[in-house]
């Protein structure tokens, strides 16, 4: 088999299974630590810091937007849910 | 488990039906990747591969997984996730009750098209992974051309495992999303996958195994300079995902509001349906050329190139069931989810128990299925028009929604990135709205070109049938819409 063919190869198994399973691993891991949060204190917060920074610049940016209140709806919940959990998933 | 939905924004406006949810993150997981998996990714891959430059295929296709396949599929599952509703009922929250849910109803009847057809294939694989468990393949000398060949003439017998196919996809959705798809697809993809690993461990010890794996990944990297290579990448890389056919969208509805979207339904979707293609080059090519096979892709490579192959290997019997079994549980979990997109729709419109909604779909489905079941050139021409304009014009249309109508902006924001196991940042949106949609054009304008001169009523005939089928169906809409309004507003006059 030539070197090209075995780069390849070995490459396709990397970016494939190498990432697949990574995903899942990690999506598991996750899921389990959500899942902790919320037999421990009842919920968790569901916006990372860097979301929930989107959420508020889209919110500074279109104060007069059709959607503007689901936005805002769903800063207020990240903020109670800030407030009311002190364990953070993100 | 997943993380049960609490309500909130995001919520439908619309009334819902009271809605199951994935019973784990590892069912959910299993289901959608096994929805995409299926025949394709087992007898299409290795040779589309081999066929297009090998290392040089392989990095175009991988370019354009994570460009395009990876991006949409997070777009459909998320907005599948926000309405909470089956296709129609995406479509209404999106466009209101008009004429434009008639777009959603054109992608369901791609659907029940497809299944209808597709339920044929699986009924082949359920015929042979039957003839391996009985060891029909280990006999000396067997001849898989000729079962191949009589079974094909043998009409009866064809609607028969049709029938069976339909029957036992029905049973699996009756018990529901949790208890049917969910459990199936749980044990169904790690026995596919170890059945792969191990015909793969054996094919690599035969003598000549080596040819196939050099003729998979061998690069011939002026493949990358020809618009074939790419082309035949996209067209991999997007029909073998299952992007915007709604099944993502059907499977995402049923996922909790802070389930993650990015990571699952999107990077493991799409990676992962493509590992198992990259399994398969491993598990097939090497038989193929340790045995002095041609290299060849479809029915032809499966059930006649292949099923000779194993007959002729020591302890043959054993690596038949590994394959035709592991081959039926890809093609099985692939059924089951493009039936539920109907189902999931049909149960919301009309409003109907569950067990209602399954029956009275796999009965719509086996019906149209016979023709196809009795004729393989009726299946040939449906899998072409589906295949070349069903399809990428149902991707163009759910991107289109995605990305204009709903704006993938806000579904970003309030959808894709909650509960989130990575960020999206704000480059997705412009993949979503400019990128795929015109790749979707191009693909259609391509195989109008490319096709018209070859194969001219096929071509045409398919044409023809989708654009009259978009304004038909959104004419039926209009009316459905129209009276449904009617009479909500008189009943609640009445009360």
């Amino acid at each position: 088999m030539s070197l090209s063919a075995i780069i390849v190869m070995l490459g396709s198994m990397v970016v494939l299974w190498g990432v697949a399973n990574s995903a899942l691993i990690v999506s598991m891991r996750r899921q389990e630590r959500k899942l902790a949060l919320i037999q421990s204190q009842g919920g968790f917060e569901p916006f990372s810091p860097r979301a929930f920074q989107d959420l508020q610049q889209w919110c500074d940016q279109h104060s007069d937007h059709a959607n503007i209140a689901e936005v805002e709806a769903l800063l207020q919940q990240q903020e109670e849910a800030m407030k009311a959990y002190p364990q953070r998933f993100y | 488990m997943t993380i049960k939905s609490q309500g909130g924004p995001g919520s439908s406006a619309e009334p819902t039906i009271a809605r199951e949810q994935w019973g784990s993150r590892f069912g959910y997981l299993m289901a959608v990747v096994g929805a995409m998996v299926g025949a394709g990714n087992i007898w299409r891959m290795p040779y589309v591969t081999g066929e297009n430059g090998g290392g040089a295929f392989l990095i175009a296709y991988f370019l354009l997984l994570y460009l395009i396949a990876v991006p949409g599929l997070m777009g459909e599952t998320s907005l599948g996730r926000y309405t909470r509703q089956g296709l129609l009922g995406t479509f209404r929250q999106l466009f209101g009750r008009n004429r434009m849910v008639g777009l959603g109803l054109v992608i369901l009847i791609f659907n029940i098209v497809l299944m209808s057809y597709y339920s044929s294939i699986v009924g082949w694989s359920l015929y042979y992974a039957f003839h391996a468990l009985i060891g029909t393949f280990s006999q000396q000398d067997f001849d898989t051309a000729a079962l191949w060949s009589a079974f094909n003439q043998n009409k009866l017998l064809n609607v028969g495992m049709h029938t069976l196919a339909m029957g036992i996809v029905s049973v699996i959705l009756l018990f529901g999303i949790k208890g049917g798809i969910e459990r199936m697809a749980k044990w169904m993809m790690p026995v596919l996958t170890i059945a792969l690993v191990a015909i793969a461990i054996r094919g690599l010890t035969l003598p000549g195994a080596v040819a196939g794996l050099e003729f998979s990944f061998s690069p011939n990297w002026e493949y990358l300079m020809r618009g074939e290579t790419w082309l035949a990448a996209l067209g991999q890389a997007l029909f073998s995902t299952g992007l915007g056919w709604g099944i993502a969208l059907t499977y995402g509805s049923y996922l909790g509001r802070n389930d993650d979207i990015p990571l699952g339904g999107g990077i493991f979707t799409a990676v992962g349906n493509t590992s198992f293609g990259l399994l398969a080059v491993f598990a097939v090519f090497p038989i193929v050329f340790a045995f002095g096979i041609s290299p060849t892709s479809g029915a032809e490579l499966a059930f006649v190139a292949l099923a000779k192959a194993f007959g002729g290997m020591s302890a043959g019997y054993l690596w038949s069931l590994l394959f035709f079994m592991g081959f039926l549980f890809a093609n099985l979990t692939t059924a089951i989810a493009i039936t539920e997109v109907g189902v999931t729709t049909y149960q919301e419109e009309r409003q109907v128990p569950r067990q209602k909604a399954v029956l009275v779909m796999c009965a719509i489905i086996w019906v149209l299925g016979i023709p196809s079941a009795l004729d393989s050139s009726i299946l040939g021409y449906l899998d072409f028009v589906v295949g070349n304009w069903g399809l990428p014009l149902a991707t163009f249309i759910i991107m289109l929604s995605i990305g204009w109508k709903f704006d993938a902006r806000r579904l970003r924001l309030v959808s894709l990135n909650r509960g989130a196991d990575m960020y999206v940042s704000w480059r997705w949106e412009p993949v979503v709205r400019y990128q795929i949609p015109l790749i979707m054009l191009g693909i259609m304008a391509y195989f109008l070109y490319s096709n018209l001169s070859t194969t001219p009523f096929k071509t045409l005939s398919g044409l023809v049938v989708l654009t009259l089928l978009i304004p038909g169906c959104m004419w039926w809409m209009r009316r459905h819409e129209s009276s449904t309004s009617i009479s909500t507003h008189w009943v609640e006059e009445r009360s």
